[in-house]
């Protein structure tokens, strides 16, 4: 009893003692922290729009920098963002839907098998598929050009990837499989017997699928493609490799182009360009949100369902092989080609005496990759797992707590869902420029590490907060109860039993890091250069062959962190 | 309008034989529950019929229309059965309003809008849920879900209405009075019922006939009545309540009526009770008598003495456990009955109430 009531009692006066210092200190350091991720970076950017020159610089406030946005140029670069986004977005939602279905709801063989494939080119890095792709699908050399010359005896090309249509299929890689991860979970967690009422109602197959099944996912495709749009309008790789070098702009290569690669750089306008378009985004974000309030169908209740599987017949076969033509096509096939080119002097020729282990050799003297190869993994796996903490704190005190300024936690640690990487660097170039001289972050590796960090946060924050809700409150009291103060409690029971969400999250965040290329592309500094970062130099400097060799050691350790978490992590990737 | 026929159904999952050929004809206009413990294949059984399983063995047919016969590869798809189903989740579509879920029936049938109009608002006031039709489906409780989804499926007159269990998501009280409103509308529309549940006393109260099913097999159809006293097995007899059951041997065996008399003699105890077939003195019999069949105090043509050893108040009845010749007996009584534990009693069954079945 005595102890009880001392537990008690030291409980009291410690939580009293937290609420009324560590409380408000712990949030005001936390704002504080995400408030340097996220809203700094977007003030400088605004500030950056409206002056006439860098940040530190004497100049003055105008508004040239908006006003160049309706040349002529930039408003094609904007119709070609929405309509190439806007094209891939459908294709890769049709193809996403029919993939997940044949995956969820058929008897189609090796669906599990299947659907690990399909999902894959979601984790490997654009810029090393557009290499790959840029060598298959050049009009004069490119291999599958080459091959079907081979075969039909014409001169002409089969496709030609710099082209519109080019750079939408290179994005469809990712979206595809990105939509699929939605859609799949909304297939096969759907209760059975909605659909089965509506064949007792006298429905066909047909209209069952549209009425119901697909009425029914109707506003998780809708986020699906909303998001995935977007994610299209901040899209660098594609457009940089396929569309500038036949001058098709988009709104990330002209601010690419604006800052890097004109005699002038005209960085206002490059700013301005920035902001308008983190604006177009934040838009879609709330249209989305307008959109589905209130229309999200609970369709899944607590029991566990066999979903309804659809017997194909001999069809069946026809489902496994569209399957596995996209598998094909985005993994084998560009992988294929990073191999072959590897090996060859010069890709585009393929003659036994052309054989040679030379790149691999000079990929293995080349202290630049090296270099960055070692920046990479140290800002990986610093950069994942700062940014899980820093989500998983977040996570706990929006989805756990009452206190007084969770909501602008949680606000402030979305922002930078809605900012392409592009603009956040300009964002962070500004930031860093502008510190006080005893902050040199600008031209060190920190001036990378807290920009994947702020990009890093809204999944690290989703897939926390995700698994901590599935996580009875009971559980986090019941240890609470038993003595166990705050922080022992989290770490042990929380963590312990969210760990699995926390692997996956870590996990999604390192290949962000090492994927990533449009804001390491304006924050680095020779010193500091990562993996994507050589790709590109060494791709423009014609040495597409080397960057085979660093594309192949990339993919290598993405296929050994998926297999690891696919094998150690037995849960699938849903989160994102 | 026409009833169910099944000849020889069965269905496997793998290895396992969930629904064991069954033979079974519902009646035009009649009330068939299929009753039997988790997993015995009620389910199946009723999806087979409406067509969401094919049945790999037997033949199915519905009126004079075989809809699903194995052995020649027929199978009619479930939309063009004309069933009417309930299910146990209900599956009122979330994405719709009461009324669209109603109309949807009739709607993918391209009947005309203002027909479409009248007969959705005439389902909806045959289950007293016209003021509903503008509310979307999730704003509903259960029994409203409930009353939605019986709507629904009589919107567009089937000849068949299948329930899988419609009640099992209600409380107590409300699943009492939706299952007394639905006998009461499924007699008014004589409408063919082939209806699923593993609860005893909902199968008893609103049936014509009850189909005991275990283990994929069936192994008694009759009347409530019939099942409950007159079960032919151990186990029917043991899936209502909690019957007592005495072995025992025949001495002698006379027909009478229907059934047959017979002369036993137990362990400590000697009378007559009934059975359902002729048996041969010396044959050992299984004698089931009812918890609130037993008569206390009052020595008849099957009596015995006790040992009270436990009781129990329950409101209007009280529950005594009885122990004699080392067996023990559930009895229920009058509550006012008091007996303390240790009182010796005699307990005494009228012939009528003891049936054998074979052990
Ligand atoms: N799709 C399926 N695949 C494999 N086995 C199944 C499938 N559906 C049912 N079974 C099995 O068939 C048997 C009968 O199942 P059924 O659903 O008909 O039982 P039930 O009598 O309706 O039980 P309950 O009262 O629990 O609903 C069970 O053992 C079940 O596990
Ligand atoms: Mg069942």
């Amino acid at each position: 009893m005595t102890v009880a009531v001392s537990l008690e009692h030291r409980e009291a006066a410690l939580t009293h003692g937290l609420s009324r210092y560590g409380r408000p200190a712990a949030i005001g350091l936390l704002v504080l922290a995400l408030g340097f991720l996220t809203v700094y970076p977007l003030a400088m950017l605004l500030y950056g729009s409206i002056h006439s020159t860098p940040p530190g610089m004497a100049g003055e406030f105008n508004s040239a920098g908006y006003r160049a946005l309706l040349a002529p140029d930039n408003l094609q670069a904007l119709a070609n963002t929405a309509l190439i986004s806007l094209v891939k977005t459908g294709l890769s939602l049709a193809l996403a839907i029919l993939m997940a279905w044949i995956v969820a709801r058929t008897d189609t063989p090796g669906r599990g098998v299947l659907e690990i494939l399909i999902t894959l080119p979601f984790f490997i890095p654009p810029i090393l598929t557009a290499t790959a792709w840029a060598m298959l699908g050049n009009k004069q050399v490119g291999t599958i050009n080459l091959a079907w010359r081979w075969i039909t005896g014409s001169d002409g090309g089969l496709i030609d990837v710099y082209s519109y249509g080019g750079i939408v299929w290179h994005m469809m890689q990712y979206a595809t499989p990105f939509i699929f991860l939605f859609v799949v979970d909304a297939f096969r967690a759907m209760d059975p017997s909605l659909e089965e009422a509506s064949r007792m109602s006298g429905a066909s197959r047909w209209q069952t699928f549209w009425r119901v099944t697909f009425a029914l996912m109707l506003p998780v495709t809708t986020s699906a493609f909303i998001l995935s749009f977007i994610r299209g309008m901040e899209s660098f790789e594609s457009a940089v490799f396929f569309g500038t070098p036949v001058n098709i702009k988009v709104l990330t290569t002209q601010i690419f182009d604006m800052i890097t690669q004109r005699a002038q750089p005209d960085y206002q306008a490059a700013t301005a360009m920035g902001f308008a378009s983190l604006v177009l985004m934040g838009l879609l974000l709330v249209l989305q949100g307008r959109l589905l309030r209130g229309r999200s169908f609970t369709t899944v209740t607590g029991k566990a369902y066999a979903p309804n599987v659809t017997r194909l017949g001999p069809w069946r076969w026809l489902t496994f092989a569209i399957c596995f033509a996209f598998f094909l096509l985005t993994v084998v096939l560009p992988v294929g080609q990073l191999l072959l080119s590897s090996f060859f002097q010069f890709f585009g020729f393929y003659q036994i005496d052309m054989l040679t282990l030379e790149h691999y050799r000079s990929v293995w003297a080349n202290d630049e990759f090296w270099h960055a190869f070692g920046n990479t993994m140290l800002l990986g796996v610093c950069g994942a797992t700062a940014t899980m903490i820093l989500g998983g704190i977040i996570g706990y005190i929006s989805t756990r707590t009452t206190w007084p300024g969770r909501k602008l936690i949680d606000v402030l640690a979305w922002l930078p869902w809605m900012m392409p990487g592009m603009v956040l660097g300009i964002g962070f170039l500004w930031g860093f420029a502008t510190l006080p001289h005893w902050m040199p972050i600008y031209g060190t590796l920190w001036a990378l590490l807290l920009a994947y960090m702020a990009l890093g946060t809204p999944v690290a924050v989703r897939v926390t907060s995700g698994a901590y809700a599935q996580i009875a409150r009971d559980i986090e009291e019941c240890s609470r109860v038993h003595g166990a103060n705050w922080g022992q409690t989290m770490l042990r029971i929380l963590v312990a039993l969210a760990w699995p969400a926390f692997a996956v999250g870590w996990v999604l965040i390192f290949f962000g890091i090492m994927r990533e290329l449009s804001a390491s592309i304006l924050l680095y500094v020779p010193d500091t250069q990562v993996m994507s970062v050589v790709m590109l130099k060494m791709w423009n400097s014609g040495k597409p062959e080397d960057v085979s060799v660093v594309g192949l050691i990339m993919l290598a350790l993405v296929l050994l962190f998926r297999w690891v978490q696919l094998r150690f992590i037995k849960r699938r990737i849903s989160t994102l | 309008m026409p009833g169910v026929t099944l000849k020889g159904v069965g269905r496997r999952f793998g290895a396992l034989k969930a629904v064991d050929s069954i033979d079974l004809a519902v009646e035009h206009g009649e009330f068939v529950t299929l009753l039997g413990p988790s997993g015995c294949g009620k389910t199946t059984t009723l999806r087979m019929v409406a067509g969401l399983e094919r049945n790999d063995s037997g033949v199915i047919a519905i009126g004079d229309r075989v809809v699903s016969d194995a052995a020649a590869d027929l199978f009619v798809p479930p939309d063009h059965r004309k069933l009417g189903m309930v299910f146990q989740s209900y599956a009122i579509w979330p994405h719709m309003t009461v009324f669209d879920n109603v109309a949807y029936p009739l709607s993918v049938r391209h009947v005309a809008r203002a027909e479409i109009r009248a007969r959705v608002m005439a389902a909806l006031k045959l289950v007293e849920m016209e003021a509903y039709a503008g509310r979307p489906a999730p704003a509903l409780s259960g029994g409203q879900q409930q009353r939605v989804a019986i709507a629904r499926a009589l919107v567009f007159e089937p000849e068949v209405l299948l329930l899988d269990e419609p009640l099992s998501n209600l409380d107590a009280r409300l699943r009492a009075q939706m299952g007394d409103e639905f006998r009461a509308l499924q007699r008014r529309l004589k409408i063919t019922t082939l209806y699923v549940t593993h609860d005893q006393e909902e199968a008893m109260a609103l049936s014509d006939r009850v189909v005991v099913m275990d283990k994929g097999r069936v192994l008694q159809v009759g009347a409530p009545e019939e099942v409950y006293h007159r079960p032919a097995s151990r186990t029917v007899a043991a899936f209502f309540g909690t019957p007592n059951f005495i072995e025992a041997r025949v001495t002698a065996s006379r027909a009478n009526g229907r059934d047959h008399v017979l002369a036993i003699e137990g362990a400590g105890m000697r009378g007559d009770c009934r059975a359902a077939e002729a048996h041969e003195p010396g044959d050992a019999v299984l004698v089931m008598i009812r918890p609130e069949d037993v008569t206390l105090d009052s020595a008849g043509p099957l009596s015995w003495q006790g040992t009270v050893v436990d009781g129990v108040f329950r409101g209007p009845r009280r529950t005594l456990t009885i122990e004699a010749q080392g067996r023990r007996f559930t009895v229920e009584c009058r509550a006012t009955r008091a007996a303390s534990v240790g009182d010796t009693v005699t307990l005494s069954v009228d012939a009528d109430n003891a049936w054998a079945v074979r052990p």
